[in-house]
Order: structure tokens, then C-alpha cells, then sequence
């Protein structure tokens, strides 16, 4: 008999199961702050800890959508022109300065229509890689191209400034609706709730989606096997499509935290975002190439990436600095994702 | 059968089609968009992104990507910003050579850089997607730190090369047209991409390996070479438009060559590379980025609002990705009818 | 002729592999200007020991040697250096370059000054090779254009450029048609007349007693009897390879068909890929679907399954009529499909075996919003590893690609037991399995059936149709050439009809 299941390698002990597991990059957080604690000490402050908390959600719900379209084999490019096209939208209809529907009165339709700005780009994405049989990286190319110059465009419609501001005070206040303020010790954890509990909805939402549900199984298998995905009777296409459209709806729901922080519909709003996001998904260990990927890991690696920034950034670090620091763990994540597998995992 | 193989050769038409109704239709709009001069310098405005993408076919050819090309001319900018700044710099007194010592920064800046790509990728084994974003990152960082984010000006000597001409020998109306420089070094670079493709042995290992590197590695070929030399190409190439883009500009702030590397895989695809590899020609970047540029200087003849060109662009390349992967899909349902006629003959 | 000296000569070669034995020893010689012939069944070691000749395996003990000299290939690289040549049954050739191109891609000639490929001497080059294996094409046509057997004699024209002493073919008349077949036997006789020793490895047993001088037969790893060509009969060679004799390996079925026809097909066409095709199964029938490689019988299935378009026609399942089906209409019907490309369409490598098992009927295991019962995903597969006889029971930890082909195999039946189809296509259910795995596969098949399923089986091995079908029915080109009842099985007929046209059209 060949020898099946005994050469599932299960190698290396506890080392190789601290490797393998799932908590990997968390503990690599872990590691990194512990590290950085002498030299930071202010890290471990609730007031730091609570602006990080802040600083991720927006980054880790964008994240968590780009995570289901790596899953699918796919990639969204277009993500930033996402936040960027329904920030400058959702402001020209609620703007106070000649908006649509200005005033709070504005707010809900607003933000209804950013989220199907999204919605929108994101099914676009999706039809055009399943009915047109384009490659996902050249869609979002494109798509990014045009929305990101129609966002600027739409901008000079409503606005002879750089962004369109003027937000009625009910959106503007969202962000800050309610702010959890928790001395603890010395320093005093302030925490925008509203920001916080959406960003934990989106995550556990998107976890369980991909981990207990039908459709999370649909999603892996479409990634990981198209043609098996398709005689298992799985809807391919859909699923696919349906997988850019969730992307897409995460990009907007960024856009609407973003925009509100910053109290204006900005058309370069998270201009920056993308290498960010694809950075922190591959450091989480999520695969480019479909069928691997967890909602935990892209949460590790958001918060590795936002951990990075605030050390660096209490350290005084230039932004150059930042980027050349960011650029060399992306790197380090990916070499020790191939070694990890290397040596841990296959044969 | 025959409608099918008019509808093929009509799709794979379709990037040159589109150019010629741009083209017409601009010239009808605006006759003197017809001009001479006009395509003069549509060219001239083209050279950058076509010499970047005629490096970016090198390593699209082999499957893989390059997402750090902007960010290397950033770097190649500020290096000689800086360093060869009569003020600042190493003193080169001699302004015959600050051009000549600019473009060998540039190059040599980005064969390093590609150097060190090629090396992760094939001995790291880690996706190119993944290490030259991750050097788009780190290249930008160090070419900030270089210029300290200000707007570097590059000294008169460097930005005058960009109205040398050569050749003047195209005796036209108003005077005499010669071969501005940027157009030379296009041509250079495109001539000497399309000898090492098409006629050189190694040119044709590289579409064996994008074609398929199991089997080139069992064909005995050197892939990890093959890999290597693309990505020093491709760098090179990306000082070459560096410096091409530098000239024309004169002077480079923190956005010089941002996204870029977009600009210029969508210039490749539109020439029909393709991203999966061992498709491709040098044409077809040196094409695309010459249809990309018609169509904004025709929307500038027009007074179109500047703000929809990249909206026009974008639009473009939808198009002729979307037109690419119709056929694609055609191809492979006419494979599909092969059964019965197999035998017929 | 037997008195030359070996052209190569392989003695006591021994490989393990993870501990596991798969060559005990084996010897063989070939000779200059003969081919020959190595049968055995899917995991006898053939490929095993051809990979250690042609350098892509090391061995653990044996000696070989070439011509006389010792031979120790370190890599595919120096076999070929060394005069071997190795024709896989997958080709290695580049689509997208010429054919002179791929003749010499590792070696292109330069030019006398430049750093340029030499045309002229590229060309006439292949134009030579193209003109000594009968290919009258020009040596700049893309390969991409090329058919199956065209291919195959690039490969070998390429061989022959290399001045290869001993050419390997690893069944290399499966993806051809006759007339390819019968071309490239002709060229195999010219380079026998060159001098030029092969070894030829293939399923088609009467390829093998037309081609090679002479014949070696393994059975788990060893050779069980070699010699020339006139001491074997194709009964022999075949009680040798399975160590038994034919009939018992497959079983019986207690329950006959019964009479309600389960699936029926009418008037099915596409251009080009199917013409006409009327059939239909009953319940607890197996049909077996008997065609040349490239007949269209895959194609039929996949018309049938819904994965690809036809114009024409239309399929009942039971008392559904699919005009148009898609997958996921053809399984909702009943219908379930074994593709013929396990690794590419059955499974999904790098997920657990309980995530296939489950794939194709993930609605059992949902309860409100679609959210999965993970407990009972796991002991419904638990029991599926066991009704198909997997070799492990660790559901969640063990990966499908960690598997054997067999086990593999079994993973992807178990899938489809899960929605108990009422039709069950079966391409190439036993490719690549050993012998005992196989076995499994058909009693698996035979208590499906006996259950009242109806199985379409779709099989290069006659036997293998002839052993567990109720009835055969032939495909030649798309089209059916005949039905055949059980009482009415016979080689040669069936083997006629599979590879002639129908009556009316041969004229």
C-alpha cells in the first residue's frame, strides 16, 4: 500500500505547531510589542492603545473585503477609488453648501448611497471577470483608473475647493457618536465606539461567513479549484461575483468612517490605502493566488501593520523611514511564509 | 467557421481599430490635430511610460510583474538631483558629462534594483506581486530620505538634452524637425528589445518559460537565469524612462513616477502582453502608450475637461482588456470543435 | 540479431519511496535497432524504473549501463547528454513558438558575428528533421496549431536531433488517432533501421506485440517474465501483469436492470463534437461508453452533465427534462460526475478530505443562514471514509493531496455518494489506481447499482467495460456505432467498433 495519511507531515513539535497555527502573526504582534516596549513605553498606555483600536478599524474593514476577493483568486486594485468615489458622493448629497439633500435630513440617503457606490464598483468588478473574462488585476486597473478620475470629476461639480466639506453635524458626529472614556491609571482610553463596533460586526460577520457557512465554502472552493468548484455544482459566477460586490461594500463603509473623521467628502480620500491593505492581508498570510485565506490572519496583520506605524511614528521615524520599515516586513512576511511552508509544512 | 475567424481577427484588431477612430475622428474634430508635429510630439510625450513598458513586457513575458518601476525612477531622480548637482554634488565640473553620468545613474540604479528582485524571486522563491511591492514601498521611502521629500531641480545641462535633436534632416513648413532625443533612446530601446526577443537565443527561451516553466526547466533551459536577466532588463528600462521622464520634467516632487507602474502594465496590455506570460511582443507597449497619449492629446485639441482623461483612459483600456478576454473565450470554445472534423482529411 | 550487444543494459534496480519498496530488483536489456516493449499495470513500476533511465529519479541500488559504459544519469540533462531521449506522455513543447524553434529552444545555433540565432541553419536543420519523421509542415508554423500526433513527432524529430541512442515513449498513442498511430509506427521502424534502441511503455497490449521485438512484464516491481516477442501471447502478458485470471477481479451484481430508464438522451448534437446521439440507461443498469481517446466520449458526458453547450437535443432524468443544463441543474436532477481529470476537476488538493467529501452536497449540512453543522460534517464523513474504504479515517487533519491516487479517487466517489445519485457518470474511474484500490472502486460501483442507480462508465480498458457493464455502446467520432448486450460482448467486435467509422458513412 502506498503510504497515505503518515506522510501528512507533522513535523517540527512544538515549534512547528507554533508556526503552523493560526496565531502565528499575532504572536509575532506579541513579540514585536514586548520588543518595542523599552524604547516605547507609552505603547502599552490606554491612551495609545485606544488610537490605535481607532486607526485600525478602517483599514481592517476594507481589509477584510480585499481578503474574500484573494480568496477567490482574485484581487481588487480598485478598492481606494471605492472609498475615494463614495466619500465625494455621499458629501454632495448631504453636503450643507448645496448638497442634494443637505442637512441631517440627507445623512441616511447618503450613506445608503455610498454603500451602493460600492456595491455598484464592486458588481461591476465581478461581471466583468465572470461574463467578460477579464483577469481580476486588469479590471480593477481599470476600474480604478476611472472611478479614482470620476471621483475628482463629480469633485468639480459640487465644489470650486479640493473636497467637498460642509457635512451636516449627524454625520460628522458619527464617528465620535459615542466615545468611551476609561481612565486607566495615568493615561485615559478614549475609544470611538461606533467606528470599533462596526469594524467587530464586519469581522466577525465576514469570520463566520468564511468559516462556518455555505457560502464560505463556496468562496474557498471557487479559489482554491474553479473547474472542481463547477462540477461540484457550486455557482461559480456568483460566487465570484458576489465576492467582488462584498469587497466593494467594505471599501464604502471605510469611505463613510473616513469621511467622517475627516468632516469632508475628499476625492484622494485613502489614496494610500491599497498597498497598506494588500500588505497586511499577505502579512496575515493570506495567499495571491485563492483558496487560503482567514479573517484572523488579515486581523493579525492589520494590527501588526498599524502596531508598526504607531511605534514608528512615537519614535519620531520620517515618513520615508515608515516606508522603507513597511516594505521590508511585507518582504520578511513573505520569505517566512515560503520557509514556513518549506520547511513545516510539505513533505 | 469562417464568421468565427472574422470575428477572431477582428477582436485582435480592435486595439488598432480604436486607434484609428481616435485618430480620425480628432482629426475631424480639429484638422490640425493630423499635424506632423502634433504626432511629433505625441511621441515624444509617449517615450517614458513606452520604454517602461517595453521592460515591463520582459518580465510580463515570463509571467511575472514588476510593481516597482515608478518608485525606481523616483530613486534614479533624486540620485542625481542631488548627487550630481554642480552645488551639492561630486563636483563634476565638466557639464558635458552631467548627462551622460545622469543616465548611468538612472540605469544602474534600476539593474541593481532589478538585480535584487530577480534574486527573491527565484532563490526566495516568493511571488513578484508580493517583492516589488514590497521594494515599491521601501524604493519610495529611501527616495524620500534621499531628496527629503522637497521638489528637486534638475541643473540646465540635464533638462536641455530633452531639446536636442539629431538628424535634422525632416525639412518641414516652419524648419527643420530632427530626431528629438527621446525618440532616439525609444528607438534604441525598442530596436534593441526587439532583436534580443525575436532573434536572439535567449529571447526565445523567455517565451518558452512564460509559455510554460516546468516544461523550459525540463528542456534544460537555465530558467532561474532566464527569470533573473528579465527583471535586470526591466530595470533597466525603468532607468531609461526615468531619465527620459526626468528631462522632460525638469524637475521631480514626491509624486514623480507614482503609479506609474500602473500607466505602464495598462500601456503593455493594451499592446496585447499578456499578464500570464509568453505572450507579447515589443510592439505592443511602444503601441499602447502611444494610444493612451493620441487619445489624451486629442481630448486637449478638443478643450475637453482635463479631468475626464483619465476617465477616457481607463475607459480605453476596459475596452481592450474586456475585447482580449471576448476573444480568449472564443478561442477556447473553437479548440472545443475539434472532434469530428479531426479525422475528416 | 539477439547476439548484439545491449544497446542499454539495466540490472537489479531498486527504489523505495517513503520507505515503500516500488522496484525490487528489476533487469531488462534493449537492443540496438529494437524496441522494447514494458507492460505492467498503473503502478507496477514502469515509470519508475523509465524515470531513473531517463535521469529524473536517482535509484537506490542497480547498476546501468550504456553501450558498455557505465551510466549514471545525475539529471533529465545528462540522460539526454547521454544519448537518451525521453518522449513524455505529456509533450514538452512551447504553443507560442515555431516548430524549428521548439526543436532546438535549449541549443538555438548563433550566428558567425552576431549574438543572433543563425535562421538559415535553424531552418535547414528542421527542415531535414520535419522531412525524416514525415511532417510536411512548414518549420516555422506555431506548435500552439498542431494536433496531438504532429506534436509527438516534433518530440521525436527532436530525439533524433539529439543523436539519442535509446528513445523512451510513454504511451504515446493514447491521445492519437489511427492513422497518427499507424504513422508513427512507421517511424519507429525507421529509426529501428537507424540503429536506434526503444523502450515503449503502453496499455494498448496490441500496440505493444505490433511494435516492439521484445517484451518485459512487472508486476509490483518486479519483472515476472521477459523475452522475445514470440514466446508471448496477449493472454499471457495479461495473466502475468494481474497475477490472475481476468474475470475474477471483477464481481458479480445480484440484481438485474430494472425497467424504467433512468436517464435519456435524444437527438444530442453539437457541430463538431456530437451527432445525433439516442440512448438510454435504466435503473440499476451500468452502460459502458467505449471510444477511442479523442472519440468525443468525455465530451458526450460533459454535454450530459451540463459543463459544456450543445446545440441540439435534450436530456431526460428521470421525469426531468434538461434542454439546457447547467451542473448544478444536471445534480439537482441526480446526476453526479467523476471527471476524468481527478487533481484538475474532482478535487480540491489542498483542502481536507471531510471539505471535498462534503462539496457537492453542502445543502445537507446547512441549517438556517446557510451556517454549516461542522459536527455532523465530520461524522457523515467519517462514515462516507469508511463506505468507501478509505485508507484513513482523519477526516479534518489529512489533505487530499497527501493522498494516493486510489484513496484519492475513493474521496471524490465518496463526494457523490453523499447526494446517492440516481445517475452516476464515471470517466475513467480507474486511471492511475493500483490494482487493489480498483477493486474497491468497482464494488463500490456494483452496491450503488445494486441499490437501484443507473452508472454511465466511460473506459479506455475493454475488459474493464466488458467486465461490469450490462450493456456497451461504441462512439467513433462523435457519433454511436453500436450497442452491445452483455450476451453479445466480444473483443475484437468491440474493438471494431470503436475504431471504424459506421457502416454507412465507411461506404
Amino acid at each position: 500500500m502506498v503510504p497515505d495519511a503518515g506522510r501528512q507531515a507533522r513535523r517540527g513539535g512544538f515549534a512547528g505547531r507554533l508556526v503552523r497555527s493560526e496565531y502565528f502573526v499575532l504572536l509575532l504582534c506579541a513579540l514585536y510589542a514586548l520588543a518595542a516596549y523599552p524604547f516605547v513605553p507609552v505603547l502599552f498606555s490606554a491612551e495609545v492603545a485606544g488610537n490605535m483600536i481607532a486607526d485600525m478599524s478602517p483599514l481592517l474593514i476594507v481589509a477584510v473585503g480585499q481578503t474574500f476577493v484573494l480568496v477567490i483568486a482574485g484581487i481588487d486594485l480598485s478598492i481606494t477609488a471605492v472609498i475615494a468615489l463614495s466619500a465625494v458622493v455621499g458629501a454632495s448629497i448631504m453636503t450643507q453648501a448645496g448638497g442634494y439633500l443637505p442637512g441631517n435630513g440627507g445623512v441616511l440617503p447618503a450613506i445608503l448611497a455610498m454603500l451602493g457606490v460600492g456595491g455598484a464598483v464592486g458588481l461591476l468588478n465581478g461581471l466583468s471577470v465572470t461574463r467578460l473574462n477579464m483577469p481580476p488585476f486588469l479590471v480593477t486597473l481599470a476600474t480604478r483608473m476611472f472611478f479614482a478620475g470620476l471621483a475628482i470629476w463629480y469633485t468639480t461639480f459640487h465644489t470650486t475647493s479640493s473636497s467637498i466639506a460642509d457635512l451636516p453635524p449627524l454625520f460628522t458626529g458619527l464617528y465620535d457618536f459615542v466615545v468611551l472614556t476609561l481612565p486607566i491609571g495615568e493615561s485615559v482610553l478614549t475609544l470611538p465606539l461606533l467606528p470599533v463596533l462596526i469594524a467587530v460586526i464586519v469581522v466577525i460577520g465576514a469570520h463566520v461567513t468564511l468559516s462556518r457557512t455555505m457560502l464560505g465554502r463556496w468562496i474557498y472552493a471557487v479559489g482554491a479549484n474553479r473547474r472542481t468548484a463547477r462540477v461540484s455544482g457550486i455557482p461559480v459566477e456568483s460566487t465570484i461575483i458576489l465576492a467582488f460586490t462584498i469587497c466593494g461594500v467594505c471599501a464604502a463603509l471605510t469611505g463613510i468612517l473616513m469621511s467622517s473623521r475627516l468632516q469632508t467628502g475628499s476625492p484622494i480620500l485613502g489614496e494610500n490605502v491599497l498597498l497598506d491593505v494588500i500588505g497586511a492581508v499577505v502579512i496575515g498570510g493570506t495567499s495571491l493566488f485563492g483558496g487560503k485565506g482567514k479573517i484572523v490572519w488579515t486581523l493579525s496583520g492589520v494590527l501588526f501593520l498599524v502596531l508598526l506605524d504607531t511605534t514608528l511614528k512615537l519614535l519620531g521615524a520620517s515618513l520615508f523611514l515608515i516606508f522603507i520599515i513597511k516594505g521590508a516586513v511585507i518582504l520578511a512576511a513573505a520569505t517566512l511564509d515560503t520557509l514556513r511552508n518549506r520547511i513545516f509544512v510539505e513533505h | 467557421m469562417s464568421d468565427n475567424r472574422l470575428t477572431l481577427a477582428l477582436l485582435r484588431l480592435a486595439p488598432l481599430l480604436l486607434f484609428v477612430v481616435i485618430v480620425v475622428a480628432f482629426g475631424l474634430l480639429n484638422e490640425r490635430f493630423l499635424s506632423f508635429g502634433n504626432f511629433r510630439n505625441i511621441v515624444i510625450q509617449a517615450a517614458p511610460i513606452a520604454i517602461l513598458a517595453i521592460g515591463m513586457t520582459f518580465v510580463l513575458l515570463i509571467a511575472e510583474i514588476d510593481l516597482s518601476v515608478g518608485a525606481v525612477m523616483y530613486v534614479g531622480a533624486s540620485l542625481v538631483a542631488i548627487y550630481l548637482e554642480p552645488a551639492t554634488g561630486f563636483g563634476f565640473t565638466d557639464p558635458n558629462l552631467w548627462w551622460p553620468l545622469s543616465l548611468a545613474v538612472f540605469v544602474a540604479t534600476g539593474m541593481i534594483v532589478g538585480a535584487v528582485h530577480g534574486l527573491v524571486v527565484t532563490s526566495l522563491g516568493i511571488a513578484s506581486f508580493i517583492a516589488t511591492l514590497a521594494s515599491l514601498f521601501m524604493l519610495r521611502g529611501l527616495a524620500m530620505f534621499l531628496s527629503n521629500t522637497r521638489t528637486l531641480q534638475f541643473s540646465r545641462e540635464i533638462k536641455d538634452i530633452n531639446r536636442w535633436e539629431i538628424f535634422q534632416i525632416v525639412p518641414m513648413a516652419d524648419r527643420a524637425y530632427g530626431v528629438p532625443v527621446a525618440i532616439l533612446i525609444l528607438l534604441i530601446v525598442f530596436f534593441s528589445g526587439w532583436l534580443v526577443l525575436r532573434h536572439t537565443a535567449f529571447g526565445r527561451q523567455i517565451h518558452a518559460v512564460g509559455e510554460d516553466r516546468e516544461a523550459a526547466k525540463k528542456a534544460g533551459l537555465a530558467v532561474k537565469g532566464i527569470v533573473f536577466a528579465c527583471f535586470v532588463i526591466c530595470g533597466f528600462c525603468a532607468g531609461v524612462g526615468g531619465f527620459v521622464a526626468a528631462t522632460q520634467q525638469g524637475a521631480v516632487g514626491p509624486n514623480f513616477g507614482l503609479q506609474v507602474e500602473f500607466q505602464v502594465i495598462a500601456a503593455a496590455v493594451l499592446g496585447g502582453v499578456s499578464l500570464f506570460g509568453g505572450r507579447g511582443s515589443v510592439w505592443g507597449p511602444v503601441f499602447g502608450a502611444i494610444l493612451i497619449r493620441t487619445t489624451i492629446a486629442g481630448l486637449t485639441f478638443v478643450n475637453a475637461d482635463p479631468y475626464i482623461y483619465p476617465l477616457v483612459t481607463a475607459a480605453i483600456i476596459f475596452l481592450a482588456v474586456a475585447v482580449d478576454g471576448l476573444r480568449t473565450r472564443m478561442i477556447e470554445r473553437m479548440s472545443r470543435r475539434m472532434i469530428r472534423p479531426l479525422e475528416a482529411g | 540479431m539477439s547476439e548484439a550487444r545491449p544497446l542499454l543494459s539495466v540490472s537489479g534496480l531498486a527504489k523505495s519511496f517513503f520507505g515503500v519498496r516500488v522496484l525490487h530488483g528489476v533487469d531488462f536489456d534493449v537492443f540496438p535497432g529494437e524496441a522494447l516493449g514494458l507492460v505492467g499495470e498503473n503502478g507496477s513500476g514502469k515509470s519508475t524504473c523509465v524515470n531513473i533511465i531517463g535521469g529524473v529519479l536517482k535509484p537506490d541500488a542497480g547498476e546501468m549501463s550504456l553501450n558498455g559504459a557505465p551510466y549514471h544519469p545525475l539529471s533529465p540533462k545528462g540522460a539526454a547528454s547521454a544519448g537518451i531521449a525521453f518522449i513524455h506522455q505529456e509533450l514538452n513543447l512551447f504553443g507560442n513558438l515555431s516548430i524549428e524553434e521548439n526543436l532546438f529552444i535549449e541549443r538555438l545555433p548563433k550566428h558567425r558575428m552576431l549574438p543572433l540565432i543563425d535562421r538559415r541553419a535553424v531552418r535547414a536543420r528542421a527542415v531535414q528533421l520535419l522531412r525524416e519523421v514525415e511532417l510536411d509542415l512548414p518549420p516555422t508554423t506555431p506548435v500552439a496549431r498542431l494536433s496531438q500526433g504532429e506534436r509527438q513527432l516534433i518530440e521525436i524529430a527532436k530525439a533524433i536531433s539529439m543523436n539519442a541512442k535509446v528513445v523512451i515513449f510513454d504511451e504515446p498513442t493514447t491521445s492519437l488517432t489511427r492513422h497518427e498511430v499507424d504513422r508513427l509506427f512507421t517511424i519507429i521502424a525507421r529509426l529501428k533501421a537507424r540503429g536506434i534502441g526503444m523502450i515503449y511503455i503502453s496499455h494498448a497490449l496490441d500496440d505493444v506485440m505490433a511494435v516492439c521485438e521484445r517484451i518485459t512484464v512487472l508486476r509490483d516491481g518486479a519483472v515476472l517474465g521477459g523475452g522475445p516477442r514470440d514466446e508471448f501471447s496477449l493472454a499471457r502478458i495479461i495473466s502475468l501483469m494481474v497475477g490472475r485470471a481476468i474475470d475474477t477481479i471483477y464481481p458479480e451484481r445480484m440484481v438485474p436492470p430494472r425497467a424504467d430508464p433512468v436517464l435519456r438522451v435524444e437527438g444530442l448534437a453539437q457541430p463538431g463534437v456530437a451527432k445525433d446521439i439516442t440512448f438510454d440507461i435504466k435503473e440499476g443498469e451500468v452502460v459502458g461508453l467505449g471510444g477511442l481517446m479523442g472519440s468525443g466520449r468525455s465530451e458526450l458526458a460533459r454535454m450530459i452533465f451540463g459543463l459544456d453547450a450543445f446545440s441540439r437535443g435534450r436530456i431526460i432524468v428521470g421525469d426531468k427534462v434538461l434542454a439546457n443544463p447547467t451542473p448544478r441543474e444536471a445534480i439537482d436532477a441526480g446526476m453526479a460526475f467523476l471527471t476524468e481529470d481527478r487533481r484538475g476537476e474532482g478535487l480540491l488538493m489542498d483542502f481536507s478530505i471531510a471539505e471535498n467529501t462534503i462539496l457537492a452536497a453542502l445543502g445537507r449540512f446547512a441549517r438556517a443562514a446557510g451556517m454549516l453543522e461542522w459536527r455532523k460534517v465530520v461524522t457523515e464523513s467519517k462514515t462516507m471514509a469508511g463506505r468507501v474504504h478509505l485508507s484513513t479515517d482523519r477526516v479534518v487533519e489529512t489533505r487530499a493531496k497527501h493522498l494516493s491516487g486510489g484513496n484519492q479517487q475513493k474521496i471524490v466517489i465518496g463526494k457523490w455518494l453523499m447526494r446517492m445519485p440516481k445517475l452516476f457518470i464515471l470517466d475513467e474511474p480507474t486511471r492511475g489506481i493500483d490494482v487493489g484500490a480498483k477493486q474497491e472502486v468497482y464494488r463500490i460501483i456494483n452496491a450503488l447499482v445494486e441499490a437501484g442507480s443507473a452508472v454511465l462508465l466511460i473506459s479506455s480498458e475493454i475488459e474493464e467495460l466488458m467486465g461490469l457493464s450490462d450493456r456497451i455502446l461504441t462512439i467513433y467520432r462523435g457519433e454511436l456505432t453500436g450497442s452491445f448486450a452483455r450476451a453479445a460482448f466480444d473483443r475484437e467486435i468491440l474493438m471494431g467498433a470503436v475504431t471504424r467509422p459506421p457502416r454507412a458513412e465507411a461506404g
